[in-house]
């Protein structure tokens, strides 16, 4: 095994690793920054977008469709929960309510999932058209993994754009920096917080569909993705869009290297890493500081 | 006074339980008061000083580990066992609330978890010790010293529990009382201003953190002789926010409160997933509905009830309560 094919392998790896990790995370912070809510159910509602994925393509036989689907399906979920409960509890900034009713939500919806597709993992098939590998020096990668580089990198670039060039985007980052004066000019802060939360269910959602072929949709893919996007948004900072974007990826590639580098410390390493950041900048690495 | 008395009262009806409860449900209602425990040393944290910690397993899995290995290893009587565990936990917590502190917040909570969920890696990092994904099987409920063995039987254990219970809420009473509880509510009400005043508020955080880890890592230190058997989980994040809702769903801030939440959590959590294969269902929307319809929890709706039938409008005390969640 030649050392150079086997680095760019495992860079591409932790490329494409990044743009999963990435389309959880960046909904998440997004989410902090508007409503200063921590979004529990977030892995909740990645799941159920890799189920809803699941189910899209089994009835319809059409990836793609399931790209589609999916979203907005888990959208729709997270703006009706967000209309009538979260939305509630803004008068009362109580860091706890948040807390148990996302919790509360993450805990039904994983009942929910077992309730209508049963324990039993669901795989995805990969569609023809990504289907097999291409050779890169003398490597053989994937080229879903690929696609999923490509995807994950089109999403940032989409969003940012959205964030930086749209009005949309203005209103939204008015209203993370001050969202009372932002209501006083006349602007529909209940509207645009409802929007934003249905943005981040709708990315993760899609990230649930995408990452589906990897690892197969199964019950507990929710509580163990929530923590690795929990650490990348207080890494890169919360609130920070670039911060999620930054912290995913050097989360994937302390995962993927740390696990081949430190296999005893694989788990360990992105604590530390966090821990780390967090002792030096306590804001994150692109947050401001508390 | 009155309060005294429902507390004395509830203590000899807790003492009766082994006499009337068939066996099965004693092993439940010992474990429903371990968490009871557990979930009144995160209140010192969250509900007094509004320090959110999102990685109390931590204090748990330490206990519960360190008295698994201490009993594993040394033939010691149980009592010991159990002290020499929490001993450990609270030597371990000191850097751990020393790093933690640096930060408030959100940052403070994700600290917490950092720890939690460093500690659940290193249980698999040191599979020869801790056994890994396995845990550790088979742990002795050895008899006490000077040959007292009461406690080896399970109505034995159950008193075990209720007195540590019982002891320890005294305690955190007394600490919460006290001078030294009185600058942690300072510090939850406003930080800053309590520094202003002289307090070095660091420090004190420091101390309820590493108490509020010494009474959790009880919790778990008295799981492990009783359970027989420890295992990686009990350091992950869900551990965490369960006990994080009982708090909440009790009623932060009350100490009583959340020990009852972790009692009812957990009864409620054994019935009905015996029942009905929807419980998590309920759970969820039990918790959407204290959130929504309750947020001073089981103890704010009880005490509540009682006020508006005792106590004469416009009184002083009134408002106090409602004051308790962070």
């Amino acid at each position: 095994m030649n050392f150079a094919g086997f680095i760019v392998a495992q860079t591409l790896n932790a490329f494409s690793q990044a743009a999963i990790l990435f389309f959880i995370a960046c909904g998440l912070t997004l989410i902090f920054g508007i409503m200063r809510i921590i979004n529990f159910a977030h892995g909740g509602l990645f799941m159920v977008g890799a189920y809803v994925g699941y189910s899209t393509v089994a009835y319809t036989g059409s990836f793609w469709l399931s790209l589609l689907i999916a979203p907005i399906t888990v959208a729709a979920i997270g703006g009706i929960f967000e209309k009538v409960f979260l939305s509630k509890l803004y008068v009362r900034q109580d860091a706890g309510a948040y807390l148990m009713l996302t919790f509360g939500l993450a805990i039904i919806l994983a009942q929910a999932v077992h309730l209508i597709w049963g324990p039993q993992p669901r795989s995805v098939a990969i569609p023809d058209l990504l289907r097999g590998v291409v050779v890169i020096l003398n490597q053989p990668f994937p080229i879903y993994r690929l696609f999923l580089i490509a995807i994950g990198a089109a999403a940032a670039i989409a969003l940012w754009q959205f964030l930086e060039r749209t009005r949309a985007g203005l209103l939204i980052r008015a209203v993370s920096q001050n969202a009372e004066m932002v209501h006083a000019l006349g602007t529909d802060v209940a509207l645009v917080r409802t929007g934003i939360f249905m943005l981040g269910c709708a990315i993760a959602a899609l990230g649930g569909v995408l990452s589906a072929p990897l690892v197969t949709a199964f019950l507990g893919m929710g509580s163990t993705v929530i923590i690795d996007a929990f650490v990348i948004v207080i890494i890169g900072g919360m609130g920070s869009f670039l911060g999620s974007i930054v912290g995913s990826l050097l989360v994937a590639f302390v995962q993927v290297f740390g696990a081949y580098y430190f296999q005893d410390m694989a788990l360990a390493i992105i604590y530390l890493l966090m821990l780390l950041v967090l002792i030096v900048r306590p804001g994150g690495l692109l947050g401001k500081e508390q | 006074m009155r309060e005294r008395l429902v507390i004395a009262l509830s203590a000899v009806l807790l003492c009766l339980v082994p006499l009337v409860v068939p066996n099965y449900t004693l092993t439940l209602i010992v474990e429903a008061l371990i968490f009871g425990l557990f979930a009144m040393s995160l209140d010192l944290m969250v509900g007094y000083t509004r320090l959110h910690s999102f990685g109390h397993a931590a204090a748990y899995g330490m206990g519960a580990y360190s008295t698994a290995l201490i009993l594993l290893h040394f033939n010691l009587p149980l009592p010991i066992g159990i002290i020499l565990g929490v001993a450990i936990s609270v030597v371990i917590a000191i850097p751990i609330a020393w790093i933690c502190t640096k930060s408030t917040g959100v940052s403070f909570a994700m600290l917490t978890l950092a720890f939690a969920q460093l500690g659940y890696a290193m249980i698999f990092r040191f599979k020869d010790i801790s056994g890994g994904s396995d845990g550790i099987g088979g742990i002795p409920r050895p008899a006490g010293p000077f040959g007292i063995d009461f406690f080896q039987s399970k109505s034995g254990y159950f008193y075990l529990v209720v007195f540590c219970l019982v002891g320890s809420y005294l305690l955190c009473r007394a600490i919460v009382t006290s001078p030294f509880g009185a600058v942690l509510t300072g510090i939850r009400e406003n930080e800053a201003k309590t520094r202003a005043l002289g307090y070095n508020t660091r420090a004190y955080k420091m101390a309820v953190v590493v108490m509020a880890y010494g009474f959790g890592s009880l919790a778990g230190a008295l799981y492990t002789p009783f359970a027989g058997f420890v295992a990686p989980e009990l350091f992950f994040w869900l551990v965490s926010g369960r006990v994080l809702i009982m708090v909440i769903v009790g009623g932060a801030g009350t100490l009583i409160g959340p020990i009852l939440g972790g009692i009812c959590f957990m009864l409620l959590e054994q019935q009905l997933s015996e029942v009905t294969e929807l419980w998590p269902l309920i759970f969820g929307s039990i918790f959407i509905a204290f959130v929504m319809l309750a947020p001073d929890g089981i103890w704010g709706l009880l005490t509540k009830r009682f006020r508006s039938k005792q106590v004469v409008p416009g009184d002083g005390e009134d408002g106090e309560t409602s004051r308790a969640t962070p």
